[in-house]
């Protein structure tokens, strides 16, 4: 992996004597974190590249244009050569696609074909809604996961872990969607506890804004808490039956649930990291249909009519934000593996 | 082996070690343990008895599979919950068998406590190794969290951890391998238990260390007056630290006796053909090394007769029919066997 090989190079270096805390800050300020972030940063360079170029063809190869969506069925073609020209879609593939590269290494994501807004204003009114959604979703599903599948560990085959076997089956097996419209089902129409539809801005009331986005938020949360928690369960079982530090931490006779949580759990995590990681792409990926299933003012709802419409600079703009932020996620999860393995922390002092 | 199975004297007491004074601390009696595995019963140990007084140090001797390491888990209470476990072991006269986990846990660390194999596994690679020290204490000792650190950082000394203090807050991938198993000597003598298993305890490290840290051990035991049962495959360890061996096959006991005569007088095949593993500086140079030959048999299934008569010299028919009974001759030596080496009082 990279992170770690840079880490341990960044930190194979002489390392000062001082307080443990202050040495391990000094090490990792000095090479370790800000080597793996510089060097995950600029490997994300080719990859946003790859994904804005893909989806440059991949629109280019969709039937229709932004001018025949503008102007509907009835156009004329004279109407369609004159919009055409004036937007641009008459010069060849690489000259379009050199002219929005151009203006995004210039700081500009030029403008939405259709509304003739700018990109980044509407990504800045639509991003903060599906930020907040998915970020919901992440925190619950992590949330919910861990404690069901430590309490799942403790006793595998018990009636906890039972349960939860098969609640979880259901959970992966069940589209979002499918899940959505359930939980509109009984929530909202038959128990009337929570509004099926509609949104407000966290700043303007935050309870309502929370309330809105619950069930939105469960749709996208249950199957990865599903998944999450077969994972970590899993993981936590096999460090309790297989590993010599849980037999040595059993046998200095410390409290079970210290074993378990502090020992077995805390090494199990880096599994769960990994595939939290892995997943940004499904989570985001859901939010576009359940935004859509819960009419969230989110940027998925726009992205779903900007690809119908073959707006190619809001397309664009929006996959390359999703990017970035799957890249971030990883980024984040590497970071996660070095606070949590002092393997990767210190490198190769030592042993 | 119970009583049923052993026509021989077998209420004779157990054999006294050289050093042995008073009752035994450690009295393991008829120990049978049953394993599952993938479904299929495993006969891994298949009663072994041994005593250990304070001070004192037996040795189970035996290759992979013989049970030892089991039935040292099954002392500690340390095996999995699906494991049947049969006979007494009894610490200071109280039968842990049956023992709530509760009651075994307050008794580990203070009264029995275990060295594992591999240091590199027995510690937590997430865990600073002081931390993994005073869990011990604060788990048993009354003591507060910095009273805590400050003995563990004496223990770290205790096992010649140098700079102790500084090594408190290192992780153990910051150690080398010797310095990671004088941890968890440190961790395991935490509370100053009364008797210490050392399981293969140096079998993963190089020879050198291996000596230090066997060095260690007894230093400690002596320091401590602990009793100490170690756990190995290495007669020549056995020979060099121990008063009394146990040597295990198979899961079952097949000589028992003071180490000073067990070496001079080894009746059991097995005891021998071990002895004959050992490479020995006075053989030819490329010589082949003399190896055990056959594989231990398979304990899913219950043998009728001696286990190791697929592989043994001596082995007639009797002894795939008819389980040898255990024999005390002379008087203190222990064997199950029809056709022992040797030389015994009997006619």
């Amino acid at each position: 992996m990279i992170a770690s090989g840079a880490v341990a190079s960044g930190a194979a270096g002489p390392v000062d004597a001082g307080p443990g805390a202050l040495r391990a800050l000094r090490a990792l300020a000095r090479s370790a974190t800000a080597r793996v972030v510089a060097i995950r940063l600029l490997s994300a360079v080719p990859v946003l590249w790859g994904v804005s170029f893909l989806t440059f063809i991949l629109l280019n190869l969709l039937p229709g244009d932004a001018a025949s969506s503008i102007l509907g069925l009835n156009a004329t073609p004279q109407e369609l050569a004159a919009l055409r020209a004036k937007l641009g879609l008459n010069e060849p593939f690489f000259t379009r696609y050199g002219h929005w590269l151009g203006g995004v290494l210039s700081g500009h994501l030029g403008a939405s074909l259709i509304s003739g807004q700018s990109v980044s204003s509407i990504l800045s009114q639509r991003i903060p809604v599906t930020l907040e959604l998915i970020g919901y979703a992440f925190v619950l599903s992590v949330a919910f996961a861990v404690p069901v599948a430590v309490l799942s560990a403790r006793r595998p085959r018990g009636i906890f872990d039972r349960i939860s076997i098969w609640l979880s089956m259901l959970g992966l097996a069940t589209p979002n969607f499918v899940l959505a419209i359930v939980l509109i089902l009984v929530l909202s129409v038959h128990l009337n506890l929570l509004p099926p539809i509609g949104y407000t801005s966290p700043s303007a009331d935050l309870a309502g804004n929370l309330k809105f986005l619950l069930m939105p938020a469960i749709s996208i949360a249950f199957g990865l808490f599903c998944a999450y928690n077969r994972l970590l369960r899993a993981d936590i079982v096999e460090q309790l039956q297989r590993e010599d530090y849980v037999v040595f931490a059993r046998a200095k006779g410390i409290a079970p649930r210290r074993v378990l949580v502090r020992h077995a759990t805390r090494n199990s995590l880096f599994g769960l990291i990994t595939i939290v990681a892995v997943n940004a792409g499904t989570l985001i990926g859901a939010t576009v249909i359940i935004e859509q299933i819960f009419a969230l003012p989110g940027i998925g709802q726009e992205l779903i009519s900007a690809i119908s419409q073959k707006d190619v600079p809001l397309v664009e703009g929006i996959v390359v934000v999703f990017a970035v932020v799957v890249v971030l996620a990883n980024l984040v999860a590497d970071l996660l593996y070095a606070v949590l393995d002092p393997r990767i922390r210190y490198g190769g002092r030592g042993a | 082996m119970s009583a049923a199975d052993a026509p021989g004297p077998v209420l004779a007491p157990p054999p006294a070690g050289e050093r042995s004074a008073g009752a035994p601390l450690l009295e393991v009696d008829g120990l049978r343990v049953t394993l599952v595995a993938r479904g299929r019963q495993v006969h891994a140990v298949d009663g072994l008895s041994y005593r250990v007084a304070a001070g004192q140090t037996v040795a189970i001797i035996g290759e992979s599979g013989s049970g030892k390491t089991v039935s040292s888990r099954a002392v500690m209470g340390l095996l999995p919950p699906s494991a049947r476990v049969e006979g007494h072991v009894r610490f200071a006269g109280v039968d842990l068998v049956g023992l709530p986990e509760r009651e075994l846990r307050r008794r580990r660390a203070v009264d029995l406590a275990i060295v594992l194999q591999d240091p590199a596994r027995s510690l937590d690679p997430t865990m600073r190794i002081g931390p993994q020290i005073t869990e011990a204490i604060r788990a048993h000792l009354p003591l507060s969290r910095r009273a805590a650190r400050e003995r563990a950082i004496e223990l770290l000394g205790r096992v010649r951890i140098p700079e102790p203090r500084r090594r408190y807050d290192d992780y153990p991938h910051q150690l080398s391998g010797g310095m990671r198993q004088r941890v968890v000597i440190a961790a395991a003598l935490s509370c100053n238990p009364k008797l210490l298993i050392a399981d293969e305890a140096t079998t993963a490290l190089d020879v050198t260390t291996q000596a230090q840290i066997m060095h260690l051990l007894v230093e400690l035991q002596a320091e401590l007056g602990m009793a100490l049962v170690l756990i190995s495959h290495d007669l020549g360890l056995a020979a060099t630290y121990t008063d009394e061996v146990v040597v295990m096959y198979a899961g079952r006991t097949m000589e028992h006796a003071p180490t000073r005569e067990l070496f001079h007088n080894v009746r059991s095949p097995y005891t021998k053909a071990l002895l004959g593993a050992i490479p020995r500086l006075d053989r030819p140079p490329h010589d082949r090394l003399p190896v055990v030959q056959g594989r231990p048999p398979d304990l899913t299934r219950r043998m009728q007769g001696c286990p190791f008569h697929l592989r043994c010299p001596s082995a007639a028919e009797r002894c795939a029919a008819e389980r040898p009974p255990e024999v005390v001759d002379p008087p203190g030596h222990r064997f199950a066997c029809f056709f022992p080496h040797g030389e015994g009082n009997l006619p």
